[in-house]
């Protein structure tokens, strides 16, 4: 199937977010998900943007159902932590898209920007993306390591931050 | 009594940085794995578009450590994106030396941080804490800290330059 993967720009962000939307659908956790097209294009694609992506595009005679052929890859800067957040719809999964994908953000940040590491997070039950991972050479840090990811968020940062 | 300030680290300060970061790896048994150097510090917090912002927490010098430091702890963060929620602190790195713990820099620091992020307006902190290191977590989560692999699944991943460029080659 013929692909093409670019940069996105302040137009995907329609498509962005909704399959933002969807990853979290797949990941249960839609009551999560605060972020509206309008965050991503001012954080996005501002003067200092705090976001990167990556977009795969199908051409028009392979496009969905619904009538799109994005999918998207979210990635960070340089050396901080990426999410996974990495979602393509199931008709267009085992054509390579996803490796391809990874492989752009590798570019980019590797050989592009001088990176050492990426880090990112997955959950353990989705075993098709940490068998993926593993394929393409990463490690589990929390398991090998012991590291765990912590949080803090709404009130209980807010507590932190008064006198 | 110790009294200590806390403020924005400054170029001048990178060789204080680096030293305690490696005392923080030393600490968690990985300090052979800091390749980080002080010209790296300089160029990647302090030029045209800085990676890492840090605060130090610094002492008088009636109360330097026997070697003569006053910077004496440090936390190291930077700002990052969640596709749910949107902007994050995500606070790096975050050390105290250990003859000065005890006396509240640890809590001042988590203060200013926390105040950082609620004013550029993130929707949370987020870090990675050894599980071995229960005194920290304890610390964190007595300020109503989540461990998110451990209540959600999370489990952080790593891919190193060597694998990714072979990613790009494939």
């Amino acid at each position: 199937m013929d692909f093409s993967i670019r940069a996105a720009n302040v137009e995907d962000c329609k498509d962005i977010a909704r399959m933002i939307t969807e990853l979290a659908e797949y990941e249960k956790v839609t009551d999560q998900v605060k972020i509206t097209q309008r965050d991503l294009e001012q954080d996005g694609f501002s003067k200092n943007p705090f976001f990167h992506g990556i977009i795969a595009e199908v051409p028009e005679q392979h496009k969905s159902k619904e009538g799109d052929g994005k999918n998207t890859d979210s990635n960070r800067n340089k050396t901080t932590v990426a999410s996974d957040k990495k979602w393509l719809y199931l008709c267009f999964l085992g054509k390579g898209i996803g490796k391809a994908l990874m492989s752009k953000v590798a570019q980019v940040i590797g050989s592009g920007r001088g990176c050492h590491q990426l880090n990112f997070t997955v959950l353990d039950w989705n075993k098709s993306s940490v068998d993926f991972y593993l394929h393409q050479g990463c490690t589990d840090v929390t398991t090998d390591m012991g590291y765990h990811y912590m949080s803090c968020k709404g009130e209980a940062m807010e507590h932190l931050a008064q006198p | 009594m110790a009294s200590f300030i806390l403020r924005k680290a400054e170029p001048k300060d990178v060789s204080d940085i680096l030293r305690l970061i490696k005392e923080l790896a030393k600490f968690e048994e990985m300090e052979e794995q800091v390749i980080l150097t002080e010209k790296d510090l300089l160029e990647d917090g302090f030029g045209d578009h800085p990676f890492y912002h840090c605060l130090v927490a610094e002492v008088p010098k009636e109360q330097q450590s026997p070697e003569g430091y006053t910077v004496i702890g440090f936390a190291m963060y930077y700002f990052t994106y969640d596709p749910w929620i949107g902007k994050l602190l995500y606070l790096e790195d975050f050390y105290v030396m250990q003859d000065y713990r005890g006396l509240g820099i640890g809590s001042q620091i988590l203060k200013v941080l926390s105040e950082t992020a609620v004013r550029t307006r993130c929707s949370s902190m987020h870090f990675i804490v050894a599980e071995n290191n229960t005194k920290s977590i304890e610390f964190y989560k007595r300020r109503g800290a989540a461990d998110l692999s451990f209540e959600e699944g999370w489990r952080l991943f790593a891919i190193d330059k060597e694998d990714l460029l072979k990613m790009t080659s494939k």
